[in-house]
C-alpha cells in the first residue's frame, strides 16, 4: 500500500498517525519538536474543538493542545491499526 | 554562621513546581521582576539543617531553546549564576515529555536532582517507575515526591546537600550521548570553539549551534566568526545525511534517547475503566456540552463574585460610615485635615474594591487553574481569541479583567510573544471591570432595565472584537498558535492558591495604592479650591454641547480617573439625589454609562500598562480611549 502524506488536520478523531515532517518557521518547528513532536513519532488525534478550534492530541504519553495553524504544518502518514 | 546554598527550581508548566516552592519557602518569598524584563522572579529563603538556602523559582518553561524571554532567563540563570544545585520538578505521569526537558537541563552541566512528582497518582493510573534505574541511566539523583502532601520534598534537599558535599571534592558530569553522526559534529564544533571564553559549557554551545539557536549564534558569531563557519558546515552535513532540519535532527535524537529510557524504567498497566476525572474531561471539552458548561461556570463565578462583593463592600462601608464624622470631630475641618481625609478615603475605597471583589476573583481563578479547568477554557475559546489576534491562553487575562484591569494587564505575561502581550494588554483595558459593572448596574440596570445593562455588556464585547481585529491587522508579526499541555484534572492545592492570591493582592496594592492615594488627595484638593468647577466649565463644550450631559459631569469624569465607581458616588453627591431618573433623561443615562465604560483606564490601570508596556503605549491607549469614548457618546446621542 502506498501511503500518502496528509496534514494533521485531515485526521478524524481517534485516528492515529506517524509524523513524517514538520514544515514551517524555525520557532514553530522548534517548539513542536521540544515537546516531543518529531518525525517518526506516533500521535493520535483525541478531539477537535468545534468551530475550527484547536486539536487535542496524544503524544508520548501526554496530551497536548495545538492550534489549527500549527496542525497544518505537521505532515503525517496514517497508521494502520 | 549558617552555610549558604543557592538552589534553582525548574520545571515545565503544570508539574507542581509552585507547590514545591511554596512548601519550601511559605511566605518567606518575594516576587519581583528580572532586571530589565517583565518576567516575574520569585525568590524565597529557607533555613534547613544549618543552611541558609536561597531558592529561586525559574519561570515554567518547555525547553531551554530561546523561544521566549522566560526560557532565555532560565538558561542564563543556570549557566551564568551557577546555582549550587538545580531541582528539576517533573510530572511522573508525563514522564516522557518531562525527561526531554531534563536532558536539556543536564546539557548545561550543572548538578541536578529530579523531584519526581505526582507519585500519589501512580497507582490509580497504573504507572510503575523504576527510580533506581532512572538514576543510574541519567547519573543524577531522582526522588519520588507527592508535592501536594509535602511528601519527599525534604529528602530532595537532603540529597542535594549530600551531592554538594561530594561535588566539592570531585565534579562528575554525566553526558547524554547522541547518535554517531551528531556526536562527530558536536566534537568538531567543540574543538572549533576551543579558544572561546564563555561561561556556557562548550559542548552545550556546540549543540545549540547545531540547533540553530539564534541567541547563541549571535554570541558566538561576535566572538569567534570562524566557529560559525564550522557550524554551517556541520549543519549542512547533518541535514544532508538525515534529510531534516538540523534542529529537528537533534530534537529527534533526544526524543529517541528518552523513549529508550522510558522503555527501561516505566511500565503502564492501564486501568480499563475511566475514572471520574476522565469523565469530567470528556464532558467539559465536549463539542456540544463544553460551551453550555463554560457559560454556566463563568456565569456562576461572576454571579457569585458580584453578589458576594456587593454584600461585603456594603458591610465594609457601613463599618466605616462613622469614620468620617469621628475624623472630622477630632481633627476639625481645616484644609490639612480635609486633605488627610481625602487620602484615607481613597485608601478605604481601594479596600472596598480589593477585598470584596479582587480577592475572591483571584482565588476562584487560581482554583480553576490549579484544578485544570482554565486549560479547557483556553481550548474552547481558542477560536474566538484567534479572531482577536491572540490565542486561547489569553482567556486568563480577559477573564481577570472583569474583576480588575490591573491584574489582567499584569497577567498578559503568560503569553509567549510581545505582540500577543500587547494585543491582550490593550484589549483587557477595554474589559468592563467590577467598578465599571457597578456603574452599568447602578445607572443602566437600575433606571433603564436589566436589558439595557446586558446590552451594554454585549456592546462592550463587540467593541473588543472589532478592536482586536483591527489591532491584529495593524501590528506587524504573525499570530502565534496555541500550544499547551492539556493537564489532567487534579485536586487543587489550597495553600498554594492562598499564597498566590496573597502575592497577587500585594502586587496590586503596591501598584495601585500610592497612585490612588496621591491622586485622591490632589483631586480632592482641587475640588475644595473650586478649580474642578472651572475645569468642568472648560470641558463643557464636550460634556454639554457634544455629549448633551449636565456640566457637573466634567467633575465626575475627573474623579472617575481615580476609580471608575466614583462616577456613581459623585453623581449622587453632586446632583444631591440617588434617584438619577429625576435629574437625568434616559438618553443622558445611556450616554453617561457609555462614556464611563470607555473614557479612560483608571489611574491604577494606566500605571500597570506603563509597567508592562512602557509609558508611550500606556499614554497611547489612554488617549485613544478618551477620544473613542467622547466620539462614541456624541454619536449615540445623535442616533437615539
Amino acid at each position: 500500500m502506498i501511503k500518502t502524506k496528509l496534514n494533521l488536520l485531515k485526521l478524524k478523531e481517534r485516528q492515529a498517525a506517524r509524523i513524517v515532517s514538520i514544515v514551517g518557521g524555525w520557532h514553530a518547528v522548534k517548539r513542536l519538536s521540544d515537546l516531543g513532536l518529531t518525525p517518526n513519532t506516533l500521535i493520535r488525534v483525541l478531539k477537535k474543538a468545534p468551530l475550527f478550534g484547536p486539536l487535542e492530541i496524544e503524544c508520548r504519553g501526554s496530551r497536548l493542545v495545538i492550534g489549527r495553524g500549527l496542525a497544518l504544518k505537521i505532515f503525517v502518514n496514517l497508521e494502520n491499526e | 554562621m549558617n552555610k549558604r546554598l543557592n538552589i534553582a527550581l525548574v520545571g515545565q508548566a503544570n508539574v507542581g513546581k509552585s507547590v514545591v516552592f511554596n512548601y519550601l519557602t511559605g511566605l518567606h518569598q518575594h516576587v519581583g521582576n528580572w532586571p530589565g524584563k517583565t518576567v516575574e522572579k520569585a525568590e524565597g529563603t529557607l533555613f534547613y539543617k544549618g543552611y541558609e538556602i536561597n531558592i529561586i523559582d525559574l519561570p515554567g518553561i518547555y525547553s531551554l531553546t530561546t523561544y521566549s524571554i522566560e526560557e532565555l532567563i532560565a538558561r542564563e540563570y543556570i549557566a551564568l549564576q551557577k546555582p549550587d544545585f538545580i531541582i528539576s520538578v517533573i510530572d511522573g505521569t508525563n514522564l516522557e515529555r518531562n525527561l526531554l526537558f531534563v536532558l536539556q537541563i543536564l546539557e548545561l552541566e550543572q548538578s541536578t536532582i529530579i523531584a519526581l512528582n505526582f507519585t500519589n497518582l501512580f497507582q490509580e493510573k497504573g504507572i510503575e517507575i523504576n527510580v533506581e534505574k532512572l538514576e543510574k541511566i541519567l547519573g543524577i539523583p531522582a526522588i519520588p515526591i507527592a508535592a501536594i502532601y509535602g511528601k519527599g520534598i525534604t529528602q530532595v534537599l537532603d540529597r542535594g546537600i549530600e551531592l554538594k558535599k561530594i561535588e566539592n571534592k570531585e565534579l562528575k558530569i554525566v553526558k547524554i550521548r547522541y547518535g554517531k553522526e551528531v556526536e562527530r559534529e558536536i566534537d568538531k564544533l567543540t574543538k572549533a570553539l576551543g579558544t572561546i571564553n564563555l561561561t556556557y559549557p562548550k559542548r552545550w554551545l556546540a549543540i545549540k549551534l547545531l540547533e540553530k539557536d539564534k541567541e547563541i549564534e549571535k554570541i558566538v558569531g561576535s566572538k569567534l566568526p570562524q566557529a560559525m563557519e564550522e557550524a554551517k558546515k556541520s549543519i549542512l552535513h547533518l541535514e544532508k545525511v538525515h534529510g531534516h532540519d538540523s534542529s529537528i535532527v537533534i530534537a529527534g535524537e533526544r526524543c529517541h534517547f528518552v523513549s529508550e529510557i522510558i522503555r527501561n524504567v516505566m511500565k503502564i498497566t492501564k486501568p480499563a475503566e475511566m475514572n471520574l476525572n476522565d469523565k469530567l474531561d470528556m464532558i467539559t471539552t465536549d463539542k456540544i456540552w463544553g460551551y453550555p458548561i463554560l457559560f454556566f461556570v463563568l456565569f456562576s463565578v461572576f454571579g457569585f463574585i458580584f453578589t458576594f462583593g456587593s454584600w461585603f463592600s456594603g458591610l465594609i462601608e457601613s463599618l466605616f460610615s462613622n469614620a468620617q464624622i469621628i475624623y472630622q470631630t477630632s481633627l476639625g475641618n481645616n484644609s490639612f485635615a480635609f486633605l488627610g481625609w481625602a487620602g484615607i478615603e481613597s485608601l478605604l475605597g481601594l479596600v472596598t474594591l480589593a477585598l470584596p471583589y479582587i480577592v475572591p476573583f483571584y482565588f476562584i481563578l487560581f482554583l480553576l487553574e490549579d484544578w485544570g479547568y482554565l486549560a479547557r477554557v483556553a481550548y474552547l475559546t481558542d477560536n474566538l481569541m484567534h479572531k482577536l489576534g491572540i490565542h486561547g491562553k489569553a482567556c486568563i487575562p480577559m477573564l481577570l479583567g472583569f474583576g480588575c484591569n490591573v491584574p489582567a494587564c499584569l497577567s498578559c505575561r503568560i503569553l509567549e510573544t510581545k505582540r500577543e502581550r500587547l494585543i491582550a494588554g490593550i484589549l483587557t483595558s477595554f474589559v468592563p471591570c467590577s467598578a465599571v459593572s457597578v456603574i452599568i448596574f447602578g445607572i443602566a440596570g437600575k433606571f433603564l432595565g436589566i436589558g439595557w445593562a446586558l446590552g451594554f455588556y454585549f456592546f462592550n464585547f463587540i467593541v473588543i472584537l472589532v478592536l482586536g481585529k483591527i489591532i491584529a491587522e495593524i501590528l506587524p508579526g504573525e499570530p502565534t498558535e496555541l500550544i499547551m499541555e492539556m493537564p489532567d484534572y487534579r485536586k487543587p492545592h489550597f495553600k498554594t492558591i492562598v499564597i498566590q492570591t496573597w502575592l497577587r493582592l500585594k502586587e496590586f496594592i503596591f501598584i495601585a495604592a500610592p497612585l490612588i492615594i496621591v491622586s485622591g488627595i490632589i483631586i480632592q484638593g482641587l475640588y475644595r479650591l473650586g478649580w474642578l468647577t472651572i475645569i468642568a466649565k472648560l470641558l463643557s463644550p464636550i460634556t454639554v454641547n457634544w455629549l448633551g450631559l449636565p456640566a457637573t459631569v466634567g467633575i465626575l469624569l475627573i474623579f472617575g480617573i481615580l476609580r471608575k465607581e466614583l462616577i456613581l458616588v459623585m453623581l449622587a453627591t453632586l446632583l444631591g439625589t440617588v434617584n438619577f431618573a429625576s435629574v437625568l433623561t434616559p438618553i443622558q443615562m445611556v450616554v453617561l454609562t457609555l462614556v464611563s465604560m470607555f473614557y479612560i483606564p483608571c489611574i491604577a490601570t494606566i500605571s500597570a500598562l506603563c509597567k508592562e508596556f512602557g509609558l508611550k503605549t500606556a499614554l497611547g491607549i489612554t488617549i485613544f480611549k478618551i477620544i473613542f469614548a467622547i466620539a462614541l457618546g456624541g454619536i449615540v446621542l445623535r442616533l437615539l
